[in-house]
């Protein structure tokens, strides 16, 4: 501002026509809200104040809840750790952490190394690739509720479309209980949050990708290096910072996620696919018990602590410089 | 052992070629799949024998869903809900990212960093807490709250993305407005938003998706079916005995249109913008 203003007499002293009228006198208030810092504040004000609203508060109000015997539509006093010490007692408890890392784990690992394939494939050469972008781009613009549901029917025993494709290739005798098996119903689930969630993968590689610089490929070749070579040795390497990010994001964004859980098995049969945010939404609206349920997230709120503070440091690193 | 650069290169193509048509198939089969269901008739579906294309189309899944079912009251409360999440995001995100971009204050980098721990806290801690809070202001089953409670993700996501965008405007363009006597606000709308297009799309397609798609705060906060959006409207049409998977696959054919309306409109800014704003600084 004191840049313009001084341009802006600078420029004036030459101008006759400017110079000799009288300049009109500013108001406090215009030179209040000219201010750098007042307009700032301004300007930001409504973004911080849903901000404060809709996440800051309610973040340390999760962890006060979790505190008291808070149920719905009641009045909560405080219990000290007795939420904590009930789950930590309990043995489903346990196999429900289990299942969580479980999950996780696999439906980030799975992303990430079908992600990679796609974004390879995308990045070859091919007439009409674009349409083939846009094809394994397409599950990332579909509500998870549509994704879950259409998969739910996929895999229903008589009548989905998985068990039939199983009975045309004559690989089994009867149905599959896709969803309804003890031991492949985290698989299923896992299934659909990969269907769903790989396109992101996909998109921020192919990105990735885009920006190592061809020369590192031209002088491999003329050193003779396979492909395969040139993926270990240039590739990998380059594509580092972009994994380490998606990987963490989707860490966050996966083992947070209730959609998929909740709306195929809805952590059945016997626990064996109940995840941590399903369980806490269990307790809160099913039980009512929202301090409990405050409880199950907080529990896991640590791991993601070190995930969101690693992370937002590196993408602060990079933009803010 | 294939030794030439050539025939190299050729085995990876086709390899890749091969791969590319099994993840098509991966990614389209649950589109045919219920595209193909909402076509059938009741009979087909759960008859014997499931055939894989209706033997006979019909739109009878499609007249239940429009007449006896409340599917256009969700279709109406989810465009409010994202229409208005939508449009309120675009101007508070857009004068929060100039601020931080281009005003230098005291506490900026501090604001910066709350907008990336804002947009990082998972959805899954805040629903109870926040549920407890819309009851007491009243804002519970209310399409304005969820709206509200959408804003808590779409501008901590939008302002990041808009930062940086507007960061890399060269500041000459800002300093013969102001020079001239131009407001920021002026600037900021007669100067940066004009050529900051692309990136308006997409936090505009953002908030639109994430409004539109979300279930968990929808289905905690608005109880009430009168303020039903689809994802949630939809997942009680499978608790309701009477229900069938002929209008559910109806309906999430529909539920996909706008999403994907958007989606094919805006690709070519999107797949850029939105790693842009999530992976590339």
């Amino acid at each position: 501002m004191a840049k313009a203003a001084h341009a802006r007499r600078a420029r004036d002293a030459h101008n006759p026509d400017l110079a000799a009228k009288p300049i009109a006198p500013v108001s406090a208030w215009v030179r209040f809200s000219n201010d750098r810092r007042v307009l700032a504040y301004l300007f930001l004000a409504p973004a911080l104040a849903i901000l404060a609203f809709t996440v800051v508060y309610p973040f340390f109000q999760a962890i006060t809840i979790s505190f008291t015997n808070k149920m719905a539509g009641a009045s909560a006093s405080f219990v000290g750790l007795a939420n904590y010490r009930e789950l930590i007692a309990d043995p489903v408890f346990l196999k429900v952490l289990i299942n969580t890392f479980q999950y996780t784990l696999l439906g980030v690992g799975i992303k990430f190394l079908l992600g990679l394939t796609m974004a390879l494939v995308l990045s070859q050469e091919r007439p009409a690739n674009y349409i083939f972008k846009t094809i394994l781009f397409v599950p990332w613009a579909v509500p998870p509720v549509v994704a879950a549901l259409n998969w739910r029917w996929i895999y229903d025993d008589f009548s989905g479309l998985a068990n039939h494709i199983l009975f045309a290739l004559n690989l089994v005798d009867e149905p599959v209980a896709w969803t309804g098996d003890k031991s492949i119903a985290m698989l299923s689930v896992v299934a659909v949050v990969v269907w769903s969630g790989t396109p992101f993968y996909t998109m921020s590689f192919l990105a990735g990708l885009k920006a190592i610089p061809r020369e590192l490929y031209e002088a491999a070749r003329i050193d003779g290096a396979t492909t395969l070579q040139e993926f270990r040795h240039i590739t990998l390497p380059s594509m580092k910072p972009v994994f380490t990010v998606v990987v963490m994001l989707s860490t966050i964004w996966t083992s947070t996620n209730v959609v998929f859980v909740l709306l195929l098995t809805n952590g059945g049969p016997a626990n064996a696919t109940q995840i941590l945010p399903n369980l806490a939404y269990k307790f809160a609206l099913l039980a009512g018990r929202l301090g409990t349920g405050s409880a199950v997230n907080m529990i896991f709120f640590p791991i993601l602590a070190v995930l969101i503070v690693i992370l937002s440091r590196k993408m602060l690193q990079e933009r803010m410089r | 052992m294939i030794k030439t650069i050539e025939g190299q290169d050729r085995l990876w193509r086709w390899i890749g070629n091969a791969v590319l048509v099994v993840l098509v198939a991966w990614t389209l089969l649950p589109f045919y799949w219920m595209f193909a269901t909402s076509l059938k008739k009741h009979k087909e579906i759960y008859g014997m024998g499931t055939t894989l294309w209706p033997r006979d189309p019909t739109l009878e899944s499609y007249r239940i869903l429009f007449f006896e079912t409340d599917y256009m009251l969700f279709f109406a409360n989810s465009m409010k809900t994202a229409m208005s999440t939508t449009a309120v995001t675009v101007v508070v995100a857009s004068l929060a990212a100039y601020a931080i971009a281009r005003l230098d204050f005291p506490g900026r980098s501090l604001i910066a960093r709350g907008m990336v721990y804002t947009y990082l806290v998972p959805q899954s801690l805040l629903f109870i807490p926040l549920f407890t809070i819309l009851v007491a202001v009243g804002l519970d089953n209310s399409l304005t709250g969820l709206s509200i409670a959408y804003m808590g993700f779409t501008i901590p996501f939008c302002t990041w993305l808009l930062m940086g965008y507007f960061m890399s405007i060269p500041v000459e363009l800002e300093e013969a407005a102001l020079v001239d006597g131009c407001s920021r606000l002026g600037v900021l709308v007669r100067i940066i938003l004009p050529i900051s297009l692309p990136a308006l799309a997409v936090i505009a397609f953002f908030s639109f998706t994430l409004a539109w798609n979300e279930y968990l705060y929808a289905v905690v906060f608005n109880s009430n079916p009168s303020v039903r959006t689809i994802p949630t409207g939809l997942n009680d049409f499978i608790t309701e005995d009477v229900f069938f998977w002929g209008p559910i696959m109806g309906s999430t054919v529909l539920t996909v249109i706008p999403p994907l309306i958007v989606y094919f409109i805006f690709q070519r800014w999107l797949v850029t913008g939105l790693t842009m704003g999530a992976v590339k600084g």
